[in-house]
């Protein structure tokens, strides 16, 4: 028998959505704003320009699972996270901050976007507990959805990264 | 009147607190639990007045917390301040018994919204 | 094609062994990661399977633990891992498909969702493209 496409194996791929298709920048940053508005401060304001390499990069993000799979990732400098810490904690910062303060703030930043930008997606998904570190690999380059910004005049990206490979092309 | 906050994240905790008192809630006494497991278990030892629980945490989350409250019996006023806020979710607060569901995230008019019906 | 299919459960195995030879697969299966990677040693690569279905969650050697040691062989990188999960670890899976696992299905599953993720990848045996 000949191979015959009936269409609905082509519409099966469209199955597979990648980011750009379900959200876009402007959608993250405006989430990223309302974030640092309410856990960092009223006045904390993300300015959407690049603000250059990031020196001694640490990263927190949660996972989103359902219809689009991946990781909502925020990365920075470690300094800037201690001060994002430092931020969150206002009076209760300690003299000295623990690591765990920095893994608890920023990651909870992470928690805050990635809820968001999970509830801006179609359909139900589920969202992991957040995670800091390294950040985790980029699988897919066009299934990302990347904004560079600064806060306080320090880098910081948020990237919306699929976490499964590229489909085959098709023969 | 005596409210637990329950939430993994201690940030998050202090920051609720916060809220609280920014909306003119400031004279309760806080307890706070880390995870749906210590609420549960803090329902029963502090005899908080509201709950005001994260959904996702490790050991119970707060939806499982919730329903293992009511089927305990516990009648306790309770509801969610989390980071996910779709309908879906809002309708299986409200199912388990949930009085409200704050997303994150808030600020001090969203907790006032919430709250003024509930707290005194 | 051919397809290791592993599981701690008999029945779960059975399952998607029986979706994969409905669908042109020869299988085989192993009980935890370590035998799936037993499985694999030795094999020539034209020996090896085209596809992995691994659970999540196994005594001895877990699914996340079998993809990191599947990926860290260069000779394996052919094979296509599919990670089968149930709904309340689901949210963990992106560290499997972060550690190099390719699709993933949640329990319960049909036998179209295991086939629509097979044809998405161009991994269906052609007496199934029909």
């Amino acid at each position: 028998m000949t191979l015959t496409d009936s269409g609905e194996r082509r519409r099966g791929s469209d199955a597979r959505p990648v980011i750009s298709d379900l959200i876009d920048e402007a959608t993250v940053e405006s989430i990223a704003q309302e974030a640092w508005i309410s856990l960092v401060g009223e006045e904390e304001i993300l300015v959407p320009l690049p603000g250059g390499p990031v020196t001694d990069p640490v990263s927190s993000w949660v996972d989103v699972v359902g219809p689009w799979t991946g990781s909502v990732v925020l990365t920075t400098g470690r300094r800037t996270a201690e001060e994002l810490t430092r931020a969150l904690l206002r009076e209760h910062s300690p003299e000295v901050l623990e690591d765990e303060d920095v893994v608890d703030a920023f990651g909870e930043i992470a928690n805050v976007v990635g809820g968001n930008v999970k509830a801006a997606l179609p359909g139900s998904s589920g969202l992991s507990l957040p995670d800091v570190g390294e950040a985790p690999a980029l699988r897919n380059p066009a299934d990302l959805c990347r904004i560079e910004l600064q806060w306080r005049g320090e880098p910081l990206s948020i990237s919306v990264q699929g976490a499964l490979p590229a489909l085959p092309a098709v023969p | 009147m005596k409210i637990l906050i329950a939430d993994d994240s201690r940030v998050m905790r202090q920051i609720v607190i916060r809220t609280l008192r920014q909306a003119g809630f400031d004279d309760h006494d806080i307890v706070e639990a880390e995870d749906g497991a210590d609420a549960y278990a803090k329902v029963g030892s502090e005899k908080p007045d509201l709950v005001l629980s994260d959904w996702n945490m490790p050991n119970m989350t707060g939806i499982e917390c919730l329903q293992a409250l009511r089927s305990a019996g516990s009648t306790v006023p309770f509801g969610f301040v989390t980071s996910e806020g779709s309908p879906e979710m809002r309708e299986k607060a409200a199912n388990a018994g949930a009085l409200f569901l704050i997303a994150k995230p808030f600020n001090e008019d969203t907790f006032q919204e919430a709250l003024s019906g509930v707290i005194a | 094609m051919r397809a290791l299919v592993i599981d701690d459960s008999r029945a779960m195995r059975r399952i998607v062994s029986g979706i994969l030879e409905g669908l042109g697969y020869e299988t085989q299966q192993a009980g935890h990661g370590r035998e799936g990677l037993d499985a694999l040693e030795g094999l020539a690569a034209d020996q090896l399977p085209d596809l992995v279905c691994v659970d999540w969650n196994m005594p001895v050697m877990d699914g996340l633990q079998f993809v990191s040691a599947v990926r860290s062989n260069p000779g394996w990188r052919s094979m296509t891992i599919m990670m089968v999960t149930s709904e309340s670890e689901h949210t963990q899976i992106v560290r499997a498909l972060a550690a190099g696992a390719h699709e993933y299905v949640i329990k319960p599953f049909t036998a179209d969702a295991i086939r629509d993720k097979l044809a998405l990848l161009g991994l269906l045996p052609q007496e199934a493209v029909l």
